[in-house]
């Protein structure tokens, strides 16, 4: 059970990671988004389930899904709130950011 | 409208006794307390809610959720090489969508939906067209999204639950898959 923990741990480091490098590497605010989205979906969902396996109570266990599911809720409603008023405040997008058309 | 506010203050009292993990005589009656005050506050949402869902498509919404948690995955080892191999790292676009969803509850779990997978982010979604301006990392995910099976679960989830409210529905259609266009010429180009 141990390593099935230990493997998510490390998953889920390696997602904020990831994301982490993202900030770096990426052009833009808009791109940004989508590397720290990484840190936000696998590696919080990841780190939950190695935290689900750890818990010893089941009260515990239904708290943490509660936390994880009102977290996927509100980390894309805040994702697109911020990308929509950098959007509206001018924010501008990388150079190489195309329009698809037609 | 009465049968909604009371599953509405049960969901609410049963998610503060569970997160506070208590069920003495404090607890609970500060918890109906708030949840009285929160439903009562909140009551003008009620109109903006979806009917109340039947087992079948509650059934079938637990079954868009899985589906999404697959493609988080996918989508998270997709930018994951985008981040590590590709050069340059992102060819961003802009797109607009048309889902030809109808309902407002359709809308934003298409639009969160969208949002949590990485790749691809719901910059705005007009309430009149119900047009969807989304940002995407590479032109492929982009284009994947306009073939996404989970719109047209979620197409047919809101068909199922309008049949059920007995409502004319009126599709442009809307069963069929990837009918999702990709529209020209609405993007604000003021912001670029």
């Amino acid at each position: 059970m141990n390593w099935i923990v230990y493997i998510c741990f490390f998953g889920s480091f390696l997602a904020f990671g990831l994301g982490t490098l993202g900030l770096f590497r990426f052009p833009d605010s808009y791109t940004r988004m989508h590397a720290v989205g990484m840190g936000d979906t696998l590696g919080v969902g990841l780190l939950a389930l190695g935290l689900f396996l750890l818990c010893p109570s089941w009260t515990l266990r239904i708290k943490l899904m509660v936390i994880l599911f009102l977290f996927w809720i509100l980390n894309p409603t805040m994702t697109h709130l911020i990308a929509k008023a950098g959007l509206i405040h001018g924010v501008r997008p990388a150079k190489v950011t195309k329009l698809r058309k037609g | 409208m009465r049968i909604r506010s009371l599953v509405l203050f049960a969901l609410l009292l049963a998610f503060w006794l569970i997160i506070s993990a208590e069920a003495d005589l404090q607890h609970i009656l500060v918890g109906t307390l708030v949840a009285f005050i929160s439903v009562w506050f909140w009551q003008d949402l009620g109109s903006r809610l979806p009917s109340m869902a039947s087992v079948p498509n509650l059934i079938r919404l637990g079954h868009c959720l899985v589906l999404l948690i697959g493609y988080i995955f996918q989508a998270n080892i997709a930018v994951a090489k985008t981040l590590l191999f590709s050069k340059p790292p992102a060819k961003p676009i802009f797109m607009v969508l048309e889902p030809n969803l109808t309902s407002n509850w359709g809308r934003v779990l298409l639009a969160n939906c969208i949002t949590i997978t990485p790749g691809t982010v719901t910059v705005d979604v007009d309430p009149e067209t119900g047009r969807f301006i989304v940002h995407a990392l590479n032109e492929k995910t982009g284009l994947d999204l306009l073939y996404w099976r989970l719109i047209d679960k979620i197409k047919k989830l809101e068909i199922k639950l309008e049949r059920g409210e007995e409502h004319a529905v009126v599709t442009d259609g809307t069963d069929d898959p990837g009918s999702n266009r990709v529209a020209a010429g609405h993007y604000r180009s003021d912001s670029h």
